[in-house]
């Protein structure tokens, strides 16, 4: 019994010994895979529910319908141009708060009845990304969400109808990005 | 310097998009009801005339681009065209992208304004054909062969994506018991052939397939359906 207790807890050194020089290896490395981000991911089973997606899809079309401005684009592969693939997750995050806060609550009665479906959903999400943080520096992120920002600003009540146009390309990035 | 290179882009762009007519377009000859029609990833822009002296001929102009892009791009083979139809299969098998067509006209001299599509996804817009499926039985199980529709996309030697993997779509395959009339979906997945075992003697089956896109929960209408009797 006392031999089986002593293997047990030599083997139990052991792997508290292989953790500390994993530990110090990845120190060693200067950090290089350590993760950059924190809690940014979403289940694979949030993007495999037909019905939710239909209506933000449809959502998205009657939306793109009124959006006569087809040279400007928010959603796309200039947003992620020059931002770290382990960081896309946590953009997406910035970008999908900015499109509940500003864009879809102030238009919650209108395009109904997919607004009323599609809000919570994506009210879902973004709880879900509460605690995604990104380790050091976020500059470039916020760089980047501030000009999508400054681009449906700049194009006043269009740029919001451009933006709830884009949320088929809003969840299909989410998907692509915290997965 | 800014102002004369606005200018030089507006030059180029004048002549790009409208072949360097001087006339002013003519909004009543505009194409009417321009859009894609997608089945099987195959994207093909169809329109009606517009208004035009009736015994002239009319010739069409169509150009596409992805939405977000600044400038359009001539489809070559749809250019000066006498067609009402234009496949842009090639120019929009990005499947996660958004597109825009749109086509003017030409006639007796005079050109028409451009008419747009809506924004088109193709994933989303396509209708997807039913499945052709082969049926043989030997030793009381059924074989059954799957063959998709004519996609634009073939499996290429040395990917391991397939067809079905590409598009996200599996194949429904349903087996109905022709004496208990019950109608059960035995198989669900990409591969292309399914053996049905253990089936009754002396019974008859009837097979039939569909094509299901998982994501959108969309189906294809049924296959042909297949009966065998087992000996």
């Amino acid at each position: 019994m006392a031999a089986l207790q002593k293997s047990v807890s030599s083997s139990l050194m052991g792997t508290l010994a292989a953790g500390c020089l994993l530990l110090i290896v990845l120190w060693v490395q200067g950090g290089t895979s350590v993760p950059i981000t924190s809690n940014c991911r979403l289940d694979e089973s949030d993007f495999q529910q037909p019905y939710i997606i239909n209506r933000t899809f449809m959502l998205a079309e009657e939306a793109s319908f009124a959006d006569n401005n087809t040279d400007v684009r928010l959603i796309g592969d200039k947003l992620f141009r020059g931002v770290h693939v382990k960081k896309h997750c946590y953009l997406m995050k910035q970008v999908l708060n900015f499109t509940l806060e500003e864009v879809l609550l102030p238009y919650s009665d209108r395009f109904q009845p997919y607004m009323q479906e599609v809000v919570p959903f994506l009210v879902r999400l973004s709880g879900q990304l509460n605690q995604c943080h990104i380790m050091g520096n976020d500059q470039q992120v916020q760089r980047k969400v501030q000009q999508l920002k400054d681009t449906v600003k700049m194009l006043g009540e269009s740029g919001e109808i451009k933006a709830i146009g884009e949320l088929n390309l809003l969840f299909i990035a989410l998907k692509n990005a915290c997965i | 310097m800014v102002p004369k290179h606005c200018f030089l882009g507006f030059l180029i762009g004048f002549v790009l998009t409208g072949g360097g007519e001087p006339q002013p377009a003519h909004e009543s000859m505009n194409p009417l009801r321009v859009q894609f029609q997608s089945r099987n990833f195959h994207n093909v822009l169809h329109w009606q005339p517009g208004r035009a002296p009736s015994n002239h001929s009319r010739i069409y102009f169509v150009q596409y681009k992805k939405y977000g892009q600044k400038e359009w791009k001539n489809k070559a083979e749809c250019w000066e065209t006498q067609e009402l139809f234009c496949d842009l299969t090639d120019e929009t098998s990005d499947l996660r992208e958004l597109y825009y067509g749109r086509v003017r006209m030409a006639s007796a001299g005079n050109y028409s304004g451009w008419s747009m599509t809506r924004r088109f996804t193709p994933w989303w817009a396509t209708n997807i054909d039913p499945p052709v499926i082969n049926v043989t039985q030997h030793n009381g199980s059924v074989l059954v062969v799957l063959h998709a529709p004519d996609f634009p996309y073939r499996h290429q030697k040395g990917t391991n994506v397939t067809v079905e993997n590409y598009y996200d779509l599996v194949y429904r395959v349903f087996l109905i018991n022709n004496s208990l009339e019950k109608e059960q979906n035995i198989y669900e997945g990409a591969g292309r052939v399914v053996e049905i075992g253990a089936l009754m003697p002396h019974s008859g089956y009837c097979i039939v397939a569909e094509i299901y896109q998982p994501m959108l929960g969309r189906s294809s209408q049924r296959s042909e359906e297949i009966c065998v009797k087992i000996p």
